[in-house]
């Protein structure tokens, strides 16, 4: 039973981080029926940004471990969103109106070009994070052992979602925002400035993936130019278990996701997680491609 | 990837074309070895090794009177890109080849560099790299199964454990260690009571090692790469097992450290002993060039086993005064006692490498490693 | 240019190529070979996405099937590199029929997804050492040289010719495919799959044909492709190497045979203006794969609509 739970404990960690940077996917998804290829390798620039900040911070030992935490995901969140903002002007923009396909290889070369990019400016090596920066506090109920890191990533996640979930329920834009994610036509006939809408998006996305890849960061305390695309993969099957185009969908389908791989390593074979998880991909593809809360998402043409 | 080989192929050909032309009166020296991918701090140190023997070699006049050259060929680690390693360094005429880190890799180029009679000498410690017959190839580090030995011995007789916990990753290397060491134990009479695989590259261990805990060993042993086994011990400890950590040779890297962070102290490690830690004064006064020139130390043990498989192809060249592959290698395989880095250095008719003793060294709260076992 | 004339200039450019061998340096001939073995893939790549309009992601995994399929008959059962072609080209089109039955009613984004997870499946599969048979994560080494005759081809230039063929076949095929009523299926799924199927067509089966078809071709290239490098290992089937055929498709033009022949070229020629760049070089692709998009989101070399 205790091997259980702290395979949960672990699955829980794990799920909100994938839950993180899925939001971004399904709301790019949801607006522009795209696959953002390169959000994974946006949320791996936040690594690596919070890496650097971290380990200049912590070197000149001038700071408190407090403050070079909240500078690092500050500057993470800042950086990154501008990198998703300018994906969004240069790869994307210029082709909404074309070949769907076409915005897809687009993705995939920002993807390669973000992924090569870090390579360039960190080295190909993995890099680690420096030690004593995050609380390595630990409680112990029976043999189950909770770390303080993990406790605050599930609950920065935590508030982070409920946030996004009032935003774009709550107030006036994210009205626009769901609007939009209707029908755009529609939108912009009510006076939605959709543009505006879409950078929106590509604001709040690739910040959220950059908390989430800083999440790895910490918790794992390393990072390596092209864990990406194995992150962005997970997340995007997180978002598309939950119904992708949906924002509490890809919430839910993270943790799942995050439970049901720890599970699966523990209890099945850790030989084979991975493709037990891209197994029940298939299968929920296959029995309800819509996911848990997604509704039939109209194919743009 | 594509891309990739296909511009090694590429590189390769240009490059063989090239070499043709050169000069006669140089002998080159080829390095296949990981420069890039999961291994590249290895491959990088084999490289800068090979490249400062042969300045030292050029310095006093060269080999034979011939100028000494390098090329290198990046194998990423991957058995695809040694193939075509294989080729690149075999159109441009190597006299030797240096490498590659991984098994894997060694193995994949092996019959290439066979069948054009060129010398190969590399770390990689799977059993049936010298099983084939190839005449022309020395292995430089000590195979699996002397180590698996030890190191049934070090967990069953010297430290008495009574729950063992076995991982190892997919790679024929950790693969092959991990099932000798199993039987070792087994014949050591110890008991094991989990067994399992991990993925390589995958970050997280924390469900291998919940259900590993639930197993209550009272040591984890682990047969694959630094990268995951920092990541293990530093996943081990923050789920709170109390079972010591035993490392195989590839664990020996300063990443290791790094990576598992506070944890690392108190991780064992089954090696022959570091470069920093070696007795012999050759050892040393390279350690003190390579230091020089580079700025650093060698990476780990498999930098130096590699110079020493240059050192001792060198060595026959000069003794027996040829550069006829076959001359080097008669010489070769009754080679014994030779000085080496990494301690008297010799090769059986197999190309098996004879001499130097494995140890245990535990990782100290400042990141040195100190010998636990033998005692001495 | 009409069509018969570029068809015409094809089938010389072709034949010249035959002769090559005489004449060209065996540089060229090493890239031409593996350029041939690529534009295989590509074409078969080209009849699942381009002409029947599936987003197929997983394709390196057909081609991954063959190459498994003759690296483990040759090595293990001691079978010829050219008997063993058919026999991958069966097994690879069996695995597109097995595969694909259940996806094809997927439509657009969602079978793209499930064809990445095939291709990582397949990807574990083969570095988890499934059966004992595939070698793990370092594959399978020793691959033999094909015979004919009795004669073992060791040379580039015979490895050439064996590559260029099966290419030139393979362009025929696609040409009699482009001319045929199956041809003509597969782009009315693509272009209005409704109406194809009130016209009495069954969407379903004409779409794992075109899986089959497309991964059988794929598996043919895996044979040589075997036998060209002595070597499979799983890293030359992963999902960026699906991503890259994918991309050929999509940059050079879909179902026009010259536009994927030149998309396959310039993964050649891109890596060899930018061989100085070494590190940059996948900076550089990146970047020049948004440009094509935005500057010729048709691609480079777009089909030509012709009278039906």
């Amino acid at each position: 039973m205790e091997t259980f739970l702290q395979q949960l404990v672990n699955g829980l960690t794990v799920g909100s981080i994938y839950a993180l940077i899925a939001l971004g996917y399904t709301m790019v998804y949801g607006i522009l029926k795209l696959i953002n290829f390169a959000h994974g390798d946006l949320a791996v620039l936040g690594a690596f940004i919070g890496l650097t900040v971290m380990t200049g911070m912590a070197g000149s030992g001038a700071a408190p471990a407090n403050w070079i935490v909240i500078v690092a995901f500050v500057l993470a969140v800042l950086v990154v969103a501008i990198a998703g903002v300018l994906l969004e002007f240069t790869a994307y923009r210029p082709l909404r109106h074309a070949h769907r396909l076409s915005a897809v290889v687009s993705a995939l070369g920002a993807s390669m070009f973000i992924e090569n990019g870090i390579m360039l400016i960190w080295s190909p090596q993995t890099l680690t994070f420096p030690e004593g920066i995050m609380p390595d506090t630990t409680f112990h109920y029976g043999s189950v052992v909770i770390s303080a890191t993990q406790i605050s990533i599930v609950a920065i996640s935590f508030v982070l979602m409920l946030a996004l979930y009032l935003y774009v329920n709550k107030t006036r834009f994210g009205t626009a925002i769901r609007a939009s994610a209707i029908d755009q036509d529609a939108a912009r006939l009510m006076g939605i400035n959709v543009n505006k809408v879409i950078v929106s998006v590509f604001i709040l996305g690739p910040a959220l993936g950059a908390i989430g890849g800083l999440f790895i960061g910490v918790y794992y305390r390393q990072a390596v130019f092209d864990m990406g695309w194995i992150y962005g993969l997970n997340a995007f099957i997180a978002a598309i278990i939950g119904g992708i185009g949906n924002i509490p969908g890809a919430m839910i389908g993270g943790l799942l996701l995050g439970l049901f791989s720890s599970l699966a390593g523990g209890y099945i074979s850790s030989t084979w997680q991975q493709a037990i998880v891209f197994g029940l991909l298939i299968l929920i593809l296959l029995v309800r491609p819509t996911g848990i809360l997604g509704e039939r998402v109209a194919e743009k043409v | 990837m594509l891309k990739q080989k296909i511009l090694i192929a590429v590189t390769a050909l240009t490059l063989g074309a090239a070499a043709t032309t050169a000069a006669a009166e140089s002998v080159t020296f080829g390095v296949q070895a990981p420069i890039t991918g999961q291994y590249a701090n290895e491959g990088q140190g084999i490289e800068k090794a090979v490249r400062l023997l042969a300045r030292q070699l050029n310095e006093k006049g060269g080999l034979l009177g011939k100028d000494v050259k390098v090329v290198a060929c990046d194998d990423e680690g991957k058995a695809t890109q040694a193939a075509l390693c294989g080729r690149d360094l075999s159109n441009q005429d190597v006299f030797a080849v240096i490498g590659s880190y991984t098994s894997g890799a060694t193995a994949a180029s092996q019959p290439i560099f066979a069948r054009a009679n060129i010398l190969q000498t590399s770390d990689g410690t799977a059993e049936q790299l010298t099983q084939h017959g190839y005449k022309l190839f020395f292995r430089n580090a000590p195979p699996n199964s002397a180590e698996a030995a030890f190191t049934g011995e070090y967990l069953v007789k010297a430290k008495q454990y009574k729950r063992i916990a076995i991982i190892a990753d997919h790679s024929s290397f950790a693969k092959g260690l991990g099932e000798a060491v199993t039987a070792s134990v087994k014949k050591e009479g110890g008991n094991i009571v989990y067994n399992g695989f991990i993925t390589a590259g995958s970050q997280d261990y924390r469900s291998v090692l919940t259900t590993i805990k639930s197993k209550n060993p009272d040591v984890i042993y682990f047969s694959g790469y630094y990268s995951d086994g920092g990541l293990i011990r530093s996943q081990e400890k923050a789920l709170g097992i109390d079972a010591d950590f035993v490392g195989g040779d590839a664990n020996q890297n300063v990443k290791f450290g790094e990576l598992a962070g506070k944890a690392a102290m108190g991780s064992v490690i089954i090696n022959v002993p570091a470069p920093e830690n070696l007795p012999y004064p050759e050892a040393k006064s390279f350690l003190n060039d390579y230091n020089a020139a580079y700025g650093e130390n060698p990476p780990s043990i498999f930098t130096l086993t590699n110079a020493d498989g240059m050192r001792a192809i060198v060595k026959a060249v000069q003794e027996t005064n040829s550069f006829d592959p076959s001359d080097v290698a008669t010489y070769l395989h009754s080679l014994r006692d030779f000085p080496g880095f990494t301690g008297p250095l010799g090769f059986d008719d197999k190309g098996e490498r004879l001499g130097s003793a494995f140890q245990a060294f535990e990782i100290q709260g400042d990141g040195s490693y100190k010998t636990v076992y033998p005692a001495n | 240019m009409t069509i018969q004339t570029m068809r015409r200039v094809g089938g010389m450019i072709w034949v010249i190529g035959l002769v090559l061998p005489l004449i060209a340096s065996n540089n060229w001939i090493s890239i031409l070979s593996i350029f041939a073995i690529y534009a295989v893939v590509a074409l078969s790549q080209d009849v699942v996405l381009g002409r029947a309009g599936m987003y197929d992601m997983g394709h390196a995994v057909y081609f991954g099937i063959g190459a498994y399929t003759t690296a483990i008959l040759n090595t293990q059962y001691g079978v010829p590199i050219l008997w063993t072609m058919p026999i991958a080209v069966v097994v690879s089109a069996l695995f597109g029929v097995i595969l694909s039955a259940p996806i094809v009613k997927l439509r657009g984004d969602y079978l793209l997804v499930a064809t990445i997870g095939f291709n990582e499946i397949f990807r574990m599969a083969m570095v988890n050492n499934v059966a004992g048979i595939t070698g793990g994560p370092d594959g399978i080494f020793g691959i033999g040289v094909p015979s004919l005759f009795g004669y073992p081809i060791m040379s580039q230039g015979g490895l050439y010719l064996i590559n260029w063929v099966l290419l030139g076949v393979v362009l025929v095929l696609m040409n009699n495919l482009e001319k045929s009523r199956l041809g003509r299926v597969f782009r009315y799924l693509k272009e209005d799959e409704l109406a194809a199927t009130t016209l009495g067509v069954n969407a379903r089966y004409y779409k794992v044909l075109a899986f089959a078809l497309g991964a059988g071709i794929a598996g043919a290239a895996g044979t040589l492709f075997a036998s060209q490098l002595a070597t499979v290992s799983p890293s030359a089937f992963i999902f960026m190497e699906s991503v890259t055929l994918f991309a050929i498709v999509i940059v050079g033009g879909q179902a026009s045979i010259p536009g994927v022949l030149l998309g396959t070229v310039l993964m050649f020629v891109v890596p060899q203006v930018f061989r100085d760049l070494a590190e940059y070089r996948y900076l550089v692709f990146g970047f020049a794969m948004i440009v094509v998009m935005v500057l010729r989101p048709q691609g480079i070399w777009p089909r030509r609509s012709r009278p039906e």
